[in-house]
């Protein structure tokens, strides 16, 4: 939520003394696990050009003889597994382990700012791109005069050639970050923008410099 | 040649599924034809035929509004039939020649469907227009991932499916655009290279009305299915992921010849194709598996594809 009162120093000082994310695995459906990895092995994210290159296998989970090997998004340590479910059957949902991703100074004012800002999140796995409208305002003025207000029609949702409106909901304001490239897939509750109330702007702009200085300042 | 199609009207197909459809379906298919029929009628339950329309997609959104603002709900599966389109356009507002001869509309269909079967709908008219080409005598026609027709490496037909939440009900439904090329032969000189008429393959025109029936009769089935395989994966249990081997699936692949061809994938092809690769394969939720020259292999749910060799 966003607050005129932000108290840097504790943000700041909870990035420095632990730069991580960690990011908690869950099985997507039941079935039974068989680890491919063990704690403290690090794992790569997908990588290549078209994000083609799976990351590092994870697990494998069965479900009725069909095996699926879910792979890493994302790199870091496997910090924590969760062994005593390996050749057991496990419920979707269930948590199988945590990794714990190095965060880079601009993902550290990514994840700041997403403590601040209304983030509006992808509603299924699909590619996005802006309405023609917001699309014309964006080119012509940027992303961040353009105001939306709840019930716009400001995202199109592309999946298997099906092109659905999506209708914003949330605090009215500007588009302050935008999470999304054409033509690259967006997981399902990921976020898509960031909208900021356009009194807000200085502030958060305040606190990109700030990170930025105090980062570079303390490496 | 007839093109006229005010013959087109609900009794007719209702009567064209009962006599011709359905006797077809039950010696070709061990499903329940029958009840998949009775899941599929309400496509087609009205029908609006039009001489001319600037844009099928906009009447349906206009007739939408219209009902809900006069206190009603529109009929789900109304069809919006034109002779002619005035601005017709494909994606990425592409031209599409809609003349005399045709076969241009748009299907509302309510966004009834469990959110693991929505990425069938797509696969859906691709099914049904080859099918009934086939049928027509156009053994060659073939489907392109996703839902483009060709005919001897010509589009003979595409579809876009956009989704639409009504004004006032707030209903959210899936507007089926559809385009086939039937008796016109003539092209813009953009699209002289790229589309294809039916008459121009099958070199004599079509009763365009009995070719209407056919397709229309198809989409019912289809759509029907999608419904009958919803009631079925509920009664053994559902889940959270749809992993069986979807029997629309299966018929895509008998219909299409995307599998094993090599590929240039973008999100808008034409514009701005993104690279190369092998199709090895359709995932069981309808993605396209990809495999890249490195060896690895990813899978596509959105964007477009156009063949490498011909």
């Amino acid at each position: 939520m966003m607050s005129d009162e932000i108290d840097f120093d504790e943000i700041l000082g909870k990035y420095h003394s632990d730069p991580y994310e960690y990011v908690d695995i869950y099985a997507s459906h039941t079935g039974r696990i068989h680890f491919l990895i063990k704690e403290g092995d690090e794992v790569d994210a997908v990588s290549g050009e078209w994000n083609h290159i799976p990351g590092t296998a994870l697990f494998e989970i069965t479900r009725e003889r069909n095996p699926k090997n879910v792979t890493a998004t994302t790199n870091g340590v496997v910090s924590v597994l969760c062994d005593e479910f390996e050749g057991k059957f496990v419920e979707a949902g269930e948590k199988l382990m945590t990794i714990r991703h190095p965060l880079k100074k601009k993902e550290i004012i990514e994840s700041i700012l997403k403590e601040v800002l209304y983030v509006f999140p992808a509603p299924e796995r699909a590619k996005y791109f802006f309405s023609l409208d917001v699309q014309s305002r964006v080119d012509k003025k940027g992303a961040r005069e353009v105001s939306v207000k709840p019930g716009d029609e400001i995202i199109i949702m592309s999946l298997m050639k099906r092109d659905t409106p999506v209708y914003y909901s949330g605090e009215q304001g500007v588009i302050h970050s935008v999470y999304f490239k054409p033509g690259v897939s967006v997981e399902r509750g990921e976020p898509l923008i960031g909208i900021c109330p356009s009194e807000k702007l200085p502030i958060i702009q305040k606190i990109i410099n700030k990170v930025k200085a105090e980062w570079d300042k303390n490496d | 040649m007839n093109n006229n199609l005010s013959l087109l009207i609900p009794s007719i197909l209702d009567d064209y599924v009962a006599t011709v459809e359905l006797p077809w379906r039950r010696k070709e298919s061990a499903l329940d034809s029958e009840t998949i029929f009775r899941y599929g009628a309400f496509a087609g339950s009205v029908i609006r035929v039009y001489p001319s329309l600037v844009r099928a997609m906009d009447t349906a959104r206009s007739h939408i509004r219209a009902c809900e603002e006069s206190g009603r709900s529109v009929a789900n599966g109304s069809l919006i039939i034109a002779s002619t389109l005035s601005l017709s356009k494909g994606r990425f507002s592409r031209t599409w020649h809609a003349p005399p001869g045709g076969l241009w509309g748009c299907l509302l269909v309510a966004d009834t469907f469990l959110p693991q079967f929505r990425n069938f709908l797509p696969l859906i008219p691709g099914i049904a227009c080859c099918e009934a080409l086939h049928q027509e005598g156009a053994s060659v026609a073939a489907i392109r991932w996703v839902n483009d027709v060709l005919l001897e490496g010509k589009k003979q037909a595409g579809f876009l499916i956009e989704g639409f939440c009504s004004p006032v009900y707030k209903e959210n439904y899936h507007l089926l655009g559809f385009g086939l090329n039937i008796n016109n032969e003539s092209f813009p000189p953009e699209l002289l290279e790229t589309a294809v008429s039916l008459s121009q393959v099958l070199n004599r025109p079509v009763e365009l009305s009995s070719f209407a029936l056919s397709f229309l009769a198809k989409l019912r089935y289809y759509l029907g299915l999608l419904l009958y395989e919803e009631e079925q994966w509920l009664a053994r249990g559902g889940g959270d992921e749809y992993l069986d081997d979807h029997p629309i699936i299966q018929r895509w692949k008998e219909l299409s010849d995307t599998l094993g061809k090599r590929v240039q994938f973008g999100y808008d092809v034409m514009e701005n194709p993104q690279y190369e690769a092998l199709v090895s394969d359709l995932a069981v939720d309808g993605g396209l598996i990809l495999r890249h020259d490195d060896g690895t292999s990813s899978v596509e749910h959105s964007g477009e594809i156009r063949y490498c060799e011909k």
